[in-house]
C-alpha cells in the first residue's frame, strides 16, 4: 500500500498558567493522523517554548477523559493539557 | 427513558453557593443525617496575606468528574443524596467556593461519602485557583490528577 500521510484537525485547550503562556484558551492543530498527545504538545512547546518547561508537571485528556501522553489522537478530538488541579 | 437513579444536584456557579438551598435539596424524611463541607477562602496562603481568589475550571469535563464521584459514592457509602457546587470567578476572603451536602439514614456513611467527595474533587477535578497577593499573584499548588498508563514503545514492524 502505498505511504499516504493524511492530516487530521484537533482542538487544544488551555488551562491555569499554561493559558497565560499561549495567551489564548482555546487552538487548534493540524497533526499527522495518529500522532500521539505527546507529539502534540511538542509541537505546541516549539511555538511556545516557556510550555516546555511545565511538560513533567502537566496530565493530558482527550475528549474530556484523563489520557496517557501515548494516546493517538483522531480527526476532531479534543485534548487539554491540564496543570496540577488546586479546586476546592 | 428511565428515571435518573439519584435525585443529586451538582453544577458550577459565578454567585454566591446558597448552602441552605443545598441542604434542603439532600434532606428527606428518611435521613437521619446531613453532614456538609464548606470550603472557604482562607486571608492566607504560604504565611502571605491573600487578598482575593480567581478560579477557572474545564467545565464540562469537570462537571462530568463531579458527577463520577457522586456516582461513586452512591455505590461506596449507603447514603440517600448529594449536593456538591462549586464557585467560579472572583472570591473574596471568607466566600465559600466549594459546599458538599450529603444525606444518609445514620450518619457514618454521609460523614465518610462526604469526606471521600471532597478528598476526590481536590486531587481529581480539573479545577484551577489563582491566588492574588500584595505584591503577586500565583497558581496555587495543585495535584495531578491519576492518568491511565502509558502504553508500552511499540515494537518496530518486522
Amino acid at each position: 500500500m502505498p505511504a499516504v500521510s493524511q492530516t487530521v484537525r484537533v482542538k487544544v485547550l488551555f488551562f491555569g498558567r499554561l493559558k497565560e503562556i499561549a495567551g489564548q484558551s482555546e487552538d487548534s492543530a493540524e497533526i499527522a493522523a495518529g500522532a500521539s498527545i505527546e507529539q502534540l504538545f511538542a509541537a505546541f512547546a516549539s511555538r511556545y517554548p516557556e510550555l516546555a518547561k511545565f511538560r513533567a508537571s502537566l496530565v493530558a485528556s482527550r475528549n474530556q477523559e484523563f489520557a496517557a501522553w501515548s494516546t493517538p489522537l483522531q480527526a476532531d478530538d479534543e485534548v487539554a493539557f491540564l496543570p496540577p488541579v488546586s479546586g476546592g | 427513558m428511565t428515571a435518573p437513579l439519584h435525585d443529586d444536584q451538582i453544577f458550577f456557579t459565578r454567585e454566591a453557593i446558597d448552602a441552605a438551598a443545598l441542604i434542603g435539596h439532600v434532606r428527606a424524611a428518611e435521613d437521619g443525617a446531613v453532614v456538609t463541607f464548606d470550603g472557604c477562602v482562607r486571608n492566607h496562603s504560604h504565611g502571605r496575606p491573600t487578598l482575593y481568589l480567581d478560579y477557572e475550571a474545564y467545565e464540562s469535563m469537570a462537571l462530568a468528574k463531579m458527577r463520577e464521584i457522586a456516582a461513586q459514592i452512591h455505590v461506596k457509602f449507603p447514603i440517600h443524596r448529594v449536593a456538591m457546587a462549586h464557585r467560579l470567578g472572583r472570591l473574596q476572603i471568607g466566600e465559600t467556593s466549594v459546599f458538599i451536602a450529603v444525606s444518609s439514614p445514620h450518619r457514618p456513611a454521609a460523614f465518610d461519602a462526604c469526606r471521600f467527595a471532597i478528598d476526590t474533587l481536590k486531587r481529581t477535578v480539573p479545577i484551577w485557583k489563582k491566588e492574588y497577593f500584595e505584591d503577586g499573584a500565583v497558581w496555587a499548588d495543585g495535584e495531578l490528577p491519576p492518568v491511565p498508563a502509558e502504553a508500552p514503545a511499540r515494537k518496530s514492524a518486522s
